[in-house]
């Protein structure tokens, strides 16, 4: 049982070197292949789950060797909390995206897609597992790889373009991230996050700037891939010209797993001493504010739709940010849950906006008059999304805004609670009119059937249920957020 | 002070190189210089991180009593950065090309243009 999370990992890059071997074969779906692994890989991080709350916590050692020569796999809550997010997400959009890729990438290149898709979700659940920075590094590359391949793969000059800026933009900040790792290696001699938690004080001592110089390194390296305002240039064109299920992934999920894992590094590593006692938190807090603003005063004047989405992650992700940074218990549960639920409903948007898309060819939002009793399906579920985002209750959005007000409190910063209000004003500004113009614009009438493929429906279906279901029971996903976030903060 | 920096100068030329290459990558409008700019940088990491695991009069890492060794960890790391940053640059260079099929150029800043005239 202990090898599960670590299968995980060697399923899907199996999967991804088996998908264009199969594809040779005469009556082989690739997409049925897709969403059969992705089954396997939510069955097993969900069974991992149920042996992590017998066993609680443990290591383990590809190879046997022990610490401080070993290579190290913790399997902890965040670790597994992580894991069944991406699962989840990466399972829904893969059943979508059967229906939605013949449309958006040209037919060969269709069973190529699903091998860059693998690879991502390998690097994902790696990150999400590694305790050894520089099996984080590796992972990083193969998933910031993947991740502008999997822009690029739809033939059209944007994505060409977007892809590239992305491309230059994320090696910048690994280059960072592997100066960063090359400077603690240099004074610690460790590369476990675990045995250098223990060695940092002794080091810190004697090389300061070393260790001051690689935190900053690290958190601008994980900031420009995770888009922390202001280094968020790259997400709007990028995650706005990918193809539907990609763009529901990079937003849902990629640019946050990188924030846990420098928040990983963070406070494994430097620990939270070090961090509080040098004024980090407080620029972590005001670059979230300032991103929080931006990106929704930047949603506000998008026309594209999809455009649009994407400057919301750039504000949505400044909030994760923030509940980590404002280092208390409960603005870390927030932190966490916002994870969850902003992968949820991010995608669920992205993929009703692509099934409009799909449909009939609109991405102009000034366009979308009536659009609610053509596809009342679509447009119900991008509703449900839009309320969750803006936090109204009953929407699982809500219930991380809720966990960060209150953790701003704990920490004696209420300034944020007064952002967190605002913000959810201004997040209201750029979602209602979409959902205003939908339904009671001109050219409405009768309710039509949405006349979707089932394949795209349902998941979007499924997608807006869990978030009605963890906005109104949220018990049991608060539970293991906590246990998650009690790893780092106690 | 200058003994110092004498005994520092693989730290200070592997910093230099990063520079050169990070300037290089953000300021130039030519797309290949920016990809040269990217392994340049990266060319200055691996330096740095190799020349951490140099001990002083150490021999290769093959196990014998009594002498000195260089650290091996590092060099066996950052062969495997070399092979994440080939695979980059091969992919960077493969959409470049794409680019220049799509509008004629490599120059970022007559990208721009282009794309403002069609829009």
């Amino acid at each position: 049982m202990s090898h599960l999370p670590v299968l995980l990992v060697i399923v899907y890059l199996g999967s991804a070197f088996l998908t264009p071997l199969l594809s040779r074969l005469k009556r082989f779906s690739a997409n049925w292949f897709a969403v059969g692994v992705a089954a396997l890989g939510l069955l097993v991080s969900g069974t991992s789950a149920l042996y992590l709350a017998e066993v609680g916590p443990f290591s383990y050692f590809p190879g046997g060797h022990p610490l401080p020569w070993g290579i190290e796999i913790s399997v902890d809550w965040v670790a597994v909390y992580m894991q069944l997010t991406i699962n989840f997400i990466a399972f829904m959009v893969l059943i979508y995206s059967k229906a939605d890729l013949i449309r958006e990438v040209e037919q060969g290149a269709i069973s190529w897609y699903y091998t860059l898709f693998f690879l991502l979700m390998a690097a994902l659940n790696g990150l999400a597992l590694a305790a050894d920075l520089f099996n984080i590094y590796v992972f990083t590359e193969i998933s910031s790889l993947t991740a502008c391949a999997l822009v690029a793969i739809k033939s059209q000059r944007q994505c060409v373009e977007a892809s590239l800026k992305y491309m230059i933009l994320s090696t910048l900040g690994s280059g960072m991230v592997l100066l960063g790792i090359s400077l603690i290696y240099m004074v610690t001699g460790h590369l476990n996050i675990n045995v250098l938690g223990q060695a940092l004080p002794a080091a810190f001592a004697a090389y300061p700037w070393n260790i001051l110089v690689a935190l900053s390194l690290f958190i601008i390296g994980f900031g420009i891939k995770s888009a922390l305002f202001p280094l968020h240039v790259w997400l709007p064109d990028a995650h706005s010209s990918a193809p539907t299920p990609s763009s529901a992934v990079l937003s849902g999920l990629v640019i946050k797993v990188y924030v846990i894992v420098l928040a990983k590094i963070i406070f494994q590593v430097f620990g939270i001493d070090l961090f509080s006692a040098i004024p980090i938190p407080e620029v972590l807090l005001l670059l979230a504010t300032f991103g929080i603003f931006a990106g929704s005063i930047l949603a506000i004047g998008q026309k594209d739709i999809k455009r649009m989405l994407a400057y919301s992650s750039v504000a949505q992700i400044c909030y994760i940010y923030m509940g980590l940074a404002l280092v208390t218990e409960t603005g870390a549960v927030g932190g966490l849950l916002h994870v969850f639920n902003h992968a949820v409903m991010k995608s669920s948007l992205f993929l009703a906006a692509g099934a409009i898309i799909y449909k009939t060819g609109i991405r102009k939002i000034e366009d979308l008059a009536g659009i609610g009793y053509r596809m009342p399906i679509t447009m119900a579920v991008f509703s449900v999304g839009a309320l969750s985002m803006v936090g109204i209750p009953g929407f699982s959005g809500f219930i991380s805004k809720y966990y960060l007000a209150f953790g701003a409190l704990d920490a004696g910063k209420p300034f944020y609670v007064a952002v967190i209000l605002l913000s959810s004003l201004l997040n209201a500004i750029y979602y209602f009119p979409i959902i205003v113009r939908a339904f009671f614009g001109q050219g409405g009438g009768k309710f039509s059937r949405d006349n979707l493929p089932r394949m795209m429906s349902l998941p979007m279906l499924v997608l807006a249920g869990i978030t009605v279901y963890f906005g109104i029971l949220p018990g049991g996903l608060v539970k293991i957020v906590e246990l998650a976030a009690a790893t780092w903060l106690r | 002070m200058i003994s110092n920096l004498v005994d520092n100068l693989h730290f200070l030329t592997a910093i230099l190189l990063f520079l050169i290459g990070f300037h290089t990558m953000l300021t130039h409008s030519n797309l290949i210089k920016k990809i040269i700019g990217m392994n340049i940088m990266e060319t200055g990491i691996f330096l740095f991180f190799i020349s951490i695991g140099y001990v002083e009069g150490g021999s290769a890492p093959i196990i014998r009593e009594g002498t000195a060794m260089v650290n091996p960890l590092p060099s066996a790391l950052i062969l495997t950065g070399i092979v994440v940053g080939v695979s980059l640059t091969a992919f960077a260079l493969a959409l470049v090309i794409k680019l220049y099929r799509y509008y004629g150029t490599i120059d970022a800043d007559e990208i721009m243009r282009l794309r403002s005239n069609e829009e």
